[in-house]
């Protein structure tokens, strides 16, 4: 079997065969990497094609100081932040929005499941999902590659280009948050 | 157990839901529909290129071109429309709007953030 080193060097070239070796094998972690940031099935499939092209367009730029699938947690991570930021953009001066206001939609039912939970977490996990959603962007990218990737703080650090201490921090303020969050939901949803 | 109990015991399980969680799964089409896309994309250059280079097109861009060129090149020659900018000028605007005009009074070693 072709090693890492020799797939990304012969995807330099333009190797088509290369390229598809490396979106089968990665394509699982960078789709729920991204769903877990974006929580829509169709957008993040869109996003990771949008990946694999950043690929193979800029693999020239990959030096090879981190791991490759660092810097392809880097490249989906970036992707589906950027992808919310212009989706707030677009509903903050959308009409609806104008009209239906913020606390709505923060009032709103869950309605993101993700494939990979059990059913009988699924209520929960949908709860979580959408507190998730409201975590400031480091948070929610932290909270995200550790819990839904399974990622270790020295591994989340390094994509995040930080300090384990950093992570660990930014893993307590998410969880704090979602606390937080999740108190207020079920104050007023609770029977 | 009180109800402010129960809402933090549903908060646990809650923050527990995602543990043994599995990967989600990419459509095992991903390759073929970005290979589809990089095709379409490559296809608008190949497009863009072939209109560029057929050969009417390409002498009218070079005719646009020449004759823009020409036409800045006239308009320069024209009568003196340019007022130039003189040393004087610049020190006059700097006094009135008391901006520094040089830097080379600046000691960058001895700087203090005051």
């Amino acid at each position: 079997m072709i090693n890492e080193r020799e797939l990304i060097e012969q995807l330099k070239q333009g190797d088509e065969t290369a390229f598809k070796t490396i979106v089968e094998q990665w394509k699982d972690m960078v789709y729920n990497t991204i769903l877990g940031i974006v929580q829509n099935e169709t957008e993040a499939e869109d996003l990771a094609q949008d990946v694999f092209i950043k690929v193979f367009e800029k693999i020239n730029t990959f030096k090879g100081d981190s791991k490759f699938s660092t810097w392809l947690y880097r490249i989906s991570t970036t992707t589906a932040l950027d992808h919310l930021r212009s989706k707030k953009r677009k509903k903050r001066f959308g009409f609806l929005q104008s009209l239906g206001g913020d606390s709505d939609e923060k009032d709103s039912i869950p309605d993101f499941h993700h494939p990979g939970v059990s059913l009988d977490n699924k209520e929960r996990a949908a709860v979580l999902f959408k507190a998730i959603g409201a975590l400031p962007e480091n948070q929610k990218t932290a909270y995200t590659l550790h819990k839904l990737e399974g990622l270790s703080y020295r591994d989340v650090s390094e994509v995040l280009n930080t300090s384990v201490s950093a992570v660990e921090s930014l893993m307590s303020r998410a969880n704090q948050n979602l606390r937080k969050q999740l108190e207020e939901y079920y104050n007023k949803h609770y029977k | 157990m009180t109800s402010k109990e129960k809402i933090q015991q549903e908060i646990g399980q809650t923050l527990q839901s995602l543990d043994g969680l599995k990967r989600a799964e990419a459509n095992p089409f991903l390759f073929t529909r970005i290979k589809a896309r990089m095709d379409r994309k490559a296809n608008v250059w190949e497009r863009t290129f072939s209109f560029i280079s057929k050969p009417a097109i390409a002498v009218a861009i070079v005719v646009v071109v020449m004759a823009v060129n020409g036409w800045a090149l006239w308009d320069k020659s024209g009568p003196g429309t340019v007022e130039t900018v003189t040393s004087e000028n610049v020190s006059e605007l700097a006094n009135e709007y008391n901006v520094v005009a040089s830097v080379d009074n600046y000691d960058y070693d001895n700087m203090t953030n005051e």
